[in-house]
C-alpha cells in the first residue's frame, strides 16, 4: 500500500500536520510509537498558548508562533477542544526586569502581536491581588489562551481520522529505504509502508529517524522540565512568569482549563532522550518559583508531579527546523518544535502543508471536508438540566465513576467508542479526566479497569496503564485463571 | 427534578453514616442516607480483616462483619437508603444536589449530617521524584483489588508508610504469596496501631524500616525499583545512604485526608490542623444544621470510635430539627462561644469551640504531634484545672486522645480553654 505523505511522530505538531493534510485529496498515515498519541513532550507540558511576544523577530519561532496562536479560539470551537482565557503576565521585580518588558513590549511589535499593555504596580496588584507585593510591574498579553495538549492533539487526529487520514499506533519507525527514485519505505517491527514524502515529527527522536534516511543534518536533545499540579484552590486567574531568562521563561504559575494550576517548569538539557523523571531539586526549583510570585502558595496543594522533554535541535539558534532536507528529496523536518511548539502548531502544519507542496506533492483540496469535531460530552461542565435529560436517555450517564472530577460511566464508555478512542488507564484519564483530580485515581481506578475491559473485550489484567508490555494488574488471585 | 424532603439527610453510608442515622432516627421522623456506592458499608466492606468492634460490641469482628450490623439495622427501619447517588453540590440553605442512575435528584433536608470519609494521600502529595510507571497503588487501591477484585497487584511489593492500612496489607499480600520487601517510614516512629506492627510485619518476618523513606521511582513502563534513603532529624534525605529495592510494585500508606470538597461548597470552615471541618461540642459545622462525624471530620483509629461519634452527631442534628421547630433563639447561643486552643504537644482538638448549653458533657478528642513518653494531659480556662490526668503515661501520634468535661464547670466569663500535654520530664 503507498501513501502520498507518511507523518512519523503523533504529537502535537504530527496531528496538527495530520489535521491539515486531511483538508486534501491524499492519502495520508500518521505513525505513533505508543499505545496512543500524545504519550510525549505532548502531554508533558503547561499548555499555555503564547500569543508571540518572545521569540527574537527573524526567527522561524516569530514567524509562525502570533498566526498559530491566533487560529486556536476558532479550532477550539470547531474541533471542541476546551480553551480558557485567562492572558499573560511577566512580572518584574527589578529595574532590569522592567527593561526586559520593554523589550518584549517591542518584540510584540514587530511580531504583530496584539492586546499587549505595561501595567504598574497598582495596575497589577488590582488584577491578581495575591502577586507579590515586591513587583514593579508586569507586562499583560491579554490574548493568552489555555488548552490541555493531549486534548487537542486528540482533536486534530479524530477530525483528520473522520477525514480519512489513517493512524497506526504502536508503529515505532525502525529503518527507512528507498525504493526506486522518489520513494520511501518505511519499516516498523511488523508492518512496511511505501510513501512518497515523509513529514519527521518525531519530536526529541527527530534526529534519530533522519540518521534512517541518512540524513545528519542536526542533533535533538532534550531541555528537561519538572512540573507540579496543584489542587483546585490556588486563586490566580492569569498565566505569570517572572521575566524570562536566554533559554527558558522561568517558572510560571499556569491556571489550567480544567481549574487547576500548573508549576512549571525548570529547564536543564539532558543527554539521555528518554529521561522524563522529576528530581528533587527541580521540584524544590518549582515550589521556590511559586513562592515569588505568590508568597502565600502552599505547597501542600500539589497533587501530582511529572516532567517532560522539549526538543531541542542543537546549533540551531534555539529556533525550530522546520524544511525539507537539503540531501534528501521529500523528506521535511518538522523538528526543534521546543516551546512555543503548541501555539505554533496550527501555522508549523501550514508551512509544512506548503513545504510539501514545493516539493511537489500535488495539493488538491476535498470537497467533502468536514471542519468539524464532537467532542465528548462533559459531564461536569452541563446544567443540571442537561445533566438530567443525559441520564434519562442513559442511566450510565447517572452512575458515578471519578468522584473528584465528576465523571460517570456513560463519559468513559463514549470515550473509548470513538474515532480515536481510550483503550489505556491513561488514555481514559487524559480523554475525560478520570483519575486526574486531587485523589489521583485511588478510588476509581478499579473501575475504569472494569469499564475497560468490558468494553475492549479483554481481561482486566490485560488492561495496559499506558504503554505495552505495562499492564496494570498480574492476574486473577483465585478461581478459574 | 423533583425535590425530596427530609428532616435529617445523611450524606455518606459508610459506617459513620449509618451509625449518624440510626440515632437520628429515634427522635425525627424522616431520615435518608446517600451512598455513591452499590453498597452501603463504606470501606470496612474491603478491610476482611478482624479488629473491629471490641469497644462498641465487645467482640472482635471483620469490616465486613462491623457494617453488616449497621446495615441489617439500618433494614429494620424505615430509613431511606439511596445507592448509587452521588451529591455534587450543598447549598447553605440545605439543599442537596444528587446524582442517580434514574436522574438528578433534588433533597431539602431539615439538618445534614456530612459523613463521606477520607482518601489516602497520594504519592504527587510528598512529590516522590523518579518515573511515573504502572504499579504503583494506595494501599486501600491494593486492598480493593485484592480483597474485592480477586486481583494481584503485583508480585514483589515496597510499602511507603507505616499507617494500619499498608500494615494490614504487607500482611494480607504476604498470605496471598505476595513477597513483601520491606515497610519504609519515613518518622522515627511507626504510625499504625501498635497490634498491627505485631501481627501483621512481626510475625511474618517483615522487616519496619524507620527514619527512611523512598527517595526515586525506578523503571519506565513498569515500576522496577524504588531508591530508598535514611532520613536525619529534619527529614531529610541523607546523602550516601541511598539503597537500591527492587520490586514491581510500590503501595502508599502515607496518611489519610477527610475528603470536604462538598463541604466547602455548602460555605463549611475548615480546620487546616484536620483537614476537616471545624465543629463546636455538638459537632455542628460553621454552617447551621450542617453537622459532621467520622473521618471527614478528623481521621480516627477505630471504627469504634466512629460509631460513637457519628451516633452523637446523629442525636444532636435530630435535636437541631426538633428544636428548630420550637424554637429559633439559636443566634443567642452562638454568641458565647468557648474557643478550644491546642497548646504545645497537641495538634488539634475537636471541637474547635463549645456552646456549654448544647450538651451537658463536653468530649475532647485530640492528637499529639510527636511521641511523648511520660506526659499528663491538662485542660484549663485560664488559672482554673478543668481535667488534669492522674497518672503520667505515654502518648503517640498513633492513638487518639479524648478527655469529657461537665459543661457546667465552664464559667460563663470563659472565653477559651486551652489542652495539652504536659510532659513530666522537665
Amino acid at each position: 500500500m503507498k501513501y502520498d505523505v507518511i507523518i512519523i511522530g503523533g504529537g502535537i505538531t504530527g496531528t496538527a500536520i495530520a489535521h491539515e493534510l486531511a483538508k486534501f485529496q491524499l492519502k495520508t498515515i500518521l505513525l505513533e510509537g505508543g499505545t496512543d498519541i500524545a504519550v510525549a513532550a505532548t502531554k508533558q507540558n503547561g499548555g499555555v498558548i503564547h500569543p508571540g511576544y518572545d521569540p527574537h523577530p527573524g526567527t522561524l519561532k516569530a514567524k509562525l508562533n502570533p498566526p498559530g496562536a491566533r487560529m486556536y479560539p476558532d479550532l477550539s470551537k470547531k474541533l471542541g477542544f476546551h480553551i480558557r482565557h485567562t492572558g499573560t503576565l511577566v512580572v518584574a521585580y527589578s529595574d532590569q526586569d522592567l527593561k526586559k518588558v520593554d523589550e518584549l513590549m517591542e518584540n510584540a511589535r514587530v511580531n504583530g502581536v496584539e492586546g499587549v499593555e505595561k501595567l504598574n504596580a497598582q495596575q497589577l496588584q488590582a488584577r491578581e491581588p495575591h502577586i507579590n507585593k515586591k513587583a514593579l510591574g508586569a507586562l499583560l498579553a491579554n490574548t493568552t489562551v489555555m488548552v490541555d495538549p493531549f486534548e487537542v492533539a486528540i482533536a486534530f487526529m479524530e477530525n483528520a481520522m473522520d477525514n480519512g487520514v489513517e493512524l497506526g499506533l504502536c508503529q515505532k519507525v525502525r529503518k527507512i529505504t528507498k525504493r526506486g527514485k522518489e520513494d520511501f519505505v518505511l519499516y516498523t517491527e511488523d508492518k512496511e509502508y511505501e510513501t512518497r514524502f515523509i513529514v519527521n515529527a518525531a519530536g526529541v527522536h527527530a534526529d534519530d529517524v533522519a540518521a534512517m534516511a541518512g540524513i545528519h543534518e542536526y542533533k535533538m536533545q532534550g531541555r528537561h522540565g519538572n512540573l507540579c499540579v496543584l489542587d483546585k484552590v490556588i486563586p490566580i486567574h492569569t498565566v505569570m512568569f517572572p521575566c524570562p531568562g536566554p533559554d527558558t521563561k522561568g517558572i510560571a504559575l499556569i491556571p489550567t482549563v480544567s481549574g487547576n494550576c500548573l508549576i512549571g517548569s525548570t529547564a536543564t538539557m539532558r543527554e539521555d532522550k528518554y529521561d522524563v523523571t522529576n528530581d528533587a531539586h527541580g521540584i524544590e526549583e518549582l515550589i521556590e518559583g511559586a513562592k515569588l510570585l505568590i508568597p502565600d502558595f502552599d505547597a501542600k496543594s500539589v497533587i501530582r508531579t511529572f516532567a517532560g522533554q522539549r526538543p531541542v535541535a542543537l546549533d540551531n539558534g534555539n529556533d525550530f527546523y522546520i524544511k525539507e532536507s537539503d540531501t534528501v528529496k521529500g523528506f521535511i523536518h518538522a523538528a526543534g518544535i521546543q516551546s512555543p511548539g503548541i501555539a505554533s502548531a496550527p501555522a508549523i502544519a501550514e508551512y509544512v502543508r506548503d513545504l510539501l507542496a514545493n516539493a511537489g506533492l500535488d495539493i488538491k483540496e476535498k470537497a467533502d471536508y468536514d471542519p468539524y469535531r464532537q467532542p465528548i460530552p462533559d459531564f461536569s461542565e452541563m446544567t443540571l438540566e442537561e445533566q438530567d435529560a443525559m441520564i434519562k436517555q442513559d442511566s450510565r450517564w447517572g452512575k458515578i465513576v471519578c468522584r473528584c472530577e465528576t465523571v460517570p460511566e456513560g463519559e468513559i464508555v463514549a470515550a473509548i467508542h470513538r474515532t480515536l478512542g481510550a483503550t489505556t488507564v491513561e488514555g481514559v484519564k487524559r480523554r475525560t479526566r478520570a483519575g486526574m483530580g486531587r485523589c489521583q485515581s485511588g478510588f476509581c481506578q478499579y473501575k475504569v479497569m472494569q469499564i475497560l475491559s468490558r468494553e475492549l473485550g479483554i481481561p482486566e489484567e490485560e488492561v495496559l496503564f499506558e504503554e505495552k508490555g505495562a499492564q496494570v494488574l498480574f492476574g486473577k488471585l483465585k478461581g478459574m485463571r | 427534578m423533583k425535590t425530596l424532603k427530609y428532616d435529617v439527610v445523611v450524606i455518606g453510608g459508610g459506617p459513620a453514616g449509618l451509625a449518624a442515622a440510626l440515632k437520628a432516627r429515634e427522635t425525627v421522623e424522616k431520615v435518608a442516607v446517600l451512598e455513591r456506592n452499590d453498597e452501603l458499608g463504606g470501606i470496612l466492606n474491603q478491610c476482611i480483616h478482624s479488629g473491629f468492634g471490641l469497644h462498641v460490641f465487645k467482640e472482635e469482628l471483620t469490616g465486613p462483619e462491623y457494617a453488616q450490623r449497621f446495615v441489617d439495622k439500618t433494614a429494620e427501619t424505615d430509613i431511606a437508603c439511596y445507592l448509587n447517588t452521588m451529591v455534587i453540590d450543598i447549598t447553605k440553605d440545605k439543599q442537596i444536589v444528587a446524582m442517580t442512575e434514574e436522574g438528578m435528584q433534588i433533597f431539602e433536608a431539615g439538618a445534614i449530617v456530612l459523613a463521606m470519609g477520607c482518601r489516602e494521600r497520594t504519592r504527587g502529595q510528598i512529590k516522590i521524584p523518579g518515573t511515573r510507571p504502572a504499579g504503583i497503588f494506595t494501599a486501600g487501591l491494593a486492598q480493593r483489588y485484592v480483597n474485592l477484585e480477586n486481583f494481584r497487584p503485583g508480585s514483589r511489593v515496597v510499602i511507603l508508610g507505616s499507617g494500619d492500612i499498608g500494615l494490614i496489607m504487607a500482611r494480607r499480600l504476604t498470605l496471598e504469596g505476595i513477597k513483601v520487601m520491606g515497610v519504609y517510614e519515613l518518622m522515627p516512629y511507626a504510625n499504625g496501631l501498635y497490634r498491627n506492627i505485631k501481627n501483621c510485619l512481626d510475625d511474618f518476618g517483615i522487616p519496619l524500616h524507620l527514619s527512611t523513606t523512598v527517595t526515586k521511582i525506578i523503571g519506565s513502563q513498569r515500576i522496577q525499583a524504588v531508591e530508598v534513603s535514611a532520613v536525619d532529624d529534619n527529614l531529610q534525605p541523607i546523602p550516601g545512604t541511598e539503597e537500591i529495592v527492587p520490586c514491581d510494585t510500590l503501595l502508599l500508606s502515607i496518611g489519610l485526608i477527610p475528603e470536604n470538597e462538598l463541604s466547602k461548597k455548602a460555605g463549611v470552615e475548615l480546620n487546616p490542623a484536620t483537614n476537616g471541618p471545624k465543629v463546636d461540642n455538638s459537632l455542628e459545622t460553621s454552617v447551621e444544621g450542617i453537622f459532621a462525624c467520622g473521618n471527614v471530620l478528623h481521621v480516627h483509629d477505630l471504627v469504634d470510635q466512629v460509631t460513637q461519634e457519628a451516633q452523637d452527631a446523629g442525636q444532636f442534628a435530630a435535636a437541631y430539627v426538633n428544636n428548630k421547630k420550637k424554637v429559633s433563639a439559636e443566634q443567642e447561643e452562638k454568641d458565647k462561644a468557648i474557643s478550644v486552643v491546642p497548646e504545645g504537644l497537641v495538634r488539634y482538638t475537636v471541637p474547635s469551640e463549645i456552646y456549654p448549653e448544647k450538651t451537658p458533657v463536653v468530649k475532647i478528642k485530640f492528637r499529639v504531634g510527636r511521641p511523648e513518653n511520660s506526659g499528663k494531659i491538662l485542660v484549663t480556662a485560664g488559672d482554673q484545672v478543668l481535667f488534669e490526668s492522674k497518672k503520667a503515661r505515654k502518648f503517640v501520634p498513633s492513638i487518639m486522645e479524648s478527655v469529657n468535661i461537665k459543661a457546667d464547670m465552664l464559667k460563663s466569663s470563659c472565653q477559651e480553654i486551652k489542652v495539652t500535654v504536659k510532659s513530666e520530664v522537665d
